[in-house]
């Protein structure tokens, strides 16, 4: 038995230490298949931030280039409606925003402000790319999960669709 | 949000800091630029081989372990290189040098018939004047080439920075990414986004150019070996190796390697039809290059006007001479892409 606790010290030591951005790193669902080193890999290319309370992290319209993980903290969202600020969802520990932008450059949707002292973990589009064209095949499985979530997405629009014309019909 | 006046002042003395870092950074830069020389050869050739880098990197090689069997292969490949042409070479210089006083003679007996007869023409100029301008110009030029003392210095220069070059070309490879995001953590919240995507597309311009020119100027010396040596024309690897190297040098490159080519090879064999041999395979290899070669090693080549190229490469050579005119390129599409980036990060989404 001690042996085996022996080994796995230095299995442990062999490995490296997991820092505080892996464990964060397996709570997204997009990473959450992937091996220890897989996820050393991404860990290269998150960027750490902290945002002050008030702080603006993304305005809306601005042309997005990635997702942004809230480690610790809150976030508010607020949309422009008819020139009136209103706000429109938050995100607390765990959650995460803007992860179709890994995908494509498009304008944020809503403006991202720090509730209080925020910690967050970006990740973005070039830096991934290039992770990806370096390791293809950690890249297709991030991009195999990416479908999942989008073919998940598109299922449940259809279905809800499909429900408004039943609606529509019975009317 | 009403900002208030706190915010407005804190705001405006943000922009006023990262003026004064930058300045700064530049200021440090241009007291150190007697070391530059080393980091400036290896962000070269890092460029150059990073995507060699990668490419084992995507085949399963751990990245350090291919950096160091790429650095290897390299040193090789030039030691191969040296101990093939280095004779060849040696000898071309040598004549050359041993050469020179005569070639030069030659020149300014011509250079001198010619101003005599300019100080005719133009009655204001009194006579001797250009005439002892011009031979104190190539006798200095003469003691510069020949001095020893000169030479050895050089050498030892070259080894120094070499060595170096090596080392950092290592860290860059290995680390390249690393480094980056460390400094990129820097920089204030309000910039981030635009700044990381600034990074990556100074990179990818930078990289492409580099890339492109430094294959294509292998290309060109080449050929222009090849080609010289098949007429059996004197001084083929020396004229092609300052033709490849020349060829970084967008359109006033070629052009000066015809002028010089022509004359060194009309002045050696005091033939014109050898000078016109040279001059056609010259115009040959640049045609076939800018028709074949460029359009492949360059691909997507960055998309700056011909008079644009001429007075950036002109400013640079008047700035910094050699460097000025080799880096100037990449670095006036750098600043290009940087301030379109910035245009539409600032003014068109507002984000000031």
């Amino acid at each position: 038995m001690s042996n085996r606790n022996k080994l796995n010290g230095i299995l442990k030591k062999i490995r490296g230490k997991e820092g505080n951005i892996i464990p964060v790193l397996r709570k997204i669902p997009i990473f959450e298949e992937l091996t220890f080193r897989d996820l050393k890999k991404i860990e290269l290319i998150v960027h750490e931030r902290t945002f002050m309370p008030d702080e603006v992290i993304f305005y809306e319209r601005q042309p997005g280039t990635g997702m942004y993980f809230v480690k610790k903290g809150l976030i508010r969202l607020t949309k422009t409606l008819d020139g009136e600020r209103v706000r429109s969802a938050e995100l607390a520990e765990g959650e995460f925003i803007g992860e179709m932008s890994l995908l494509e450059e498009y304008p944020r949707s809503a403006q991202a402000t720090a509730v209080v002292k925020t910690e967050v973990l970006g990740v973005f589009r070039p830096d991934l790319l290039d992770l990806i064209n370096r390791h293809p095949r950690l890249g297709s499985k991030i991009l195999m999960e990416f479908s999942k979530r989008l073919a998940n997405r598109l299922r449940r629009t259809t279905e809800m669709k499909v429900e408004e014309v039943e609606l529509d019909g019975k009317k | 949000m009403e900002r208030s006046e706190f915010q407005k002042l804190w705001e405006a003395f943000e922009i006023i800091a990262i003026g004064c870092v930058l300045f700064g950074i530049l200021l440090v830069l241009y007291l150190i630029r007697g070391l530059l020389t080393p980091f400036i050869i290896a962000f070269i050739i890092t460029f150059f081989l990073s995507p060699v880098v990668d490419y084992m990197e995507r085949e399963g090689i751990n990245r350090t372990l291919a950096v160091i069997l790429l650095i290897l292969l390299t040193l090789i490949f030039l030691f191969i290189l040296w101990k093939l042409t280095w004779p060849i070479l040696q000898t071309e210089i040598t004549d050359f040098r041993e050469n020179a006083p005569f070639y030069v003679s030659k020149i300014r007996g011509s250079l001198e018939q010619a101003m005599k007869l300019l100080e005719k023409k133009a009655g204001f100029i009194p006579e001797g004047t250009m005439q002892k301008a011009i031979q104190q110009k190539i006798s200095d030029l003469i003691t510069a080439v020949g001095n020893v003392d000169f030479l050895f210095k050089t050498v030892r220069y070259f080894l120094f920075t070499f060595i170096l070059t090596q080392l950092i070309v290592f860290f860059f490879l290995k680390d390249g990414r690393r480094i980056r995001k460390g400094f990129i953590a820097y920089v204030p919240n309000k910039y981030f986004e635009t700044f990381l995507n600034l990074i990556h597309e100074i990179d990818k311009q930078i990289s492409n150019y580099i890339r492109g020119q430094l294959t294509d100027a292998f290309f060109v010396g080449v050929l222009t070996i090849i080609g010289l040596s098949l007429f059996g024309i004197s001084y083929a690897i020396f004229i092609g190796v300052v033709a490849g190297i020349a060829n970084i040098v967008p359109y006033i490159g070629p052009l000066l390697v015809l002028a010089f080519g022509g004359l060194l090879v009309l002045i050696d064999s005091g033939s014109i039809i050898n000078m016109l041999k040279a001059m056609g395979i010259l115009a040959f290899v640049k045609l076939l290059d800018s028709a074949a070669i460029a359009p492949l090693a360059v691909g997507k080549r960055v998309n700056v006007h011909p008079l644009m190229v001429i007075i950036v490469i002109s400013v640079g050579g008047l700035l910094h001479g050699i460097w000025g005119m080799l880096l100037s390129v990449p670095l006036y599409c750098s600043m290009r892409v940087s301030l379109r980036i910035l245009y539409r990060g600032f003014v068109e989404y507002g984000n000031w």
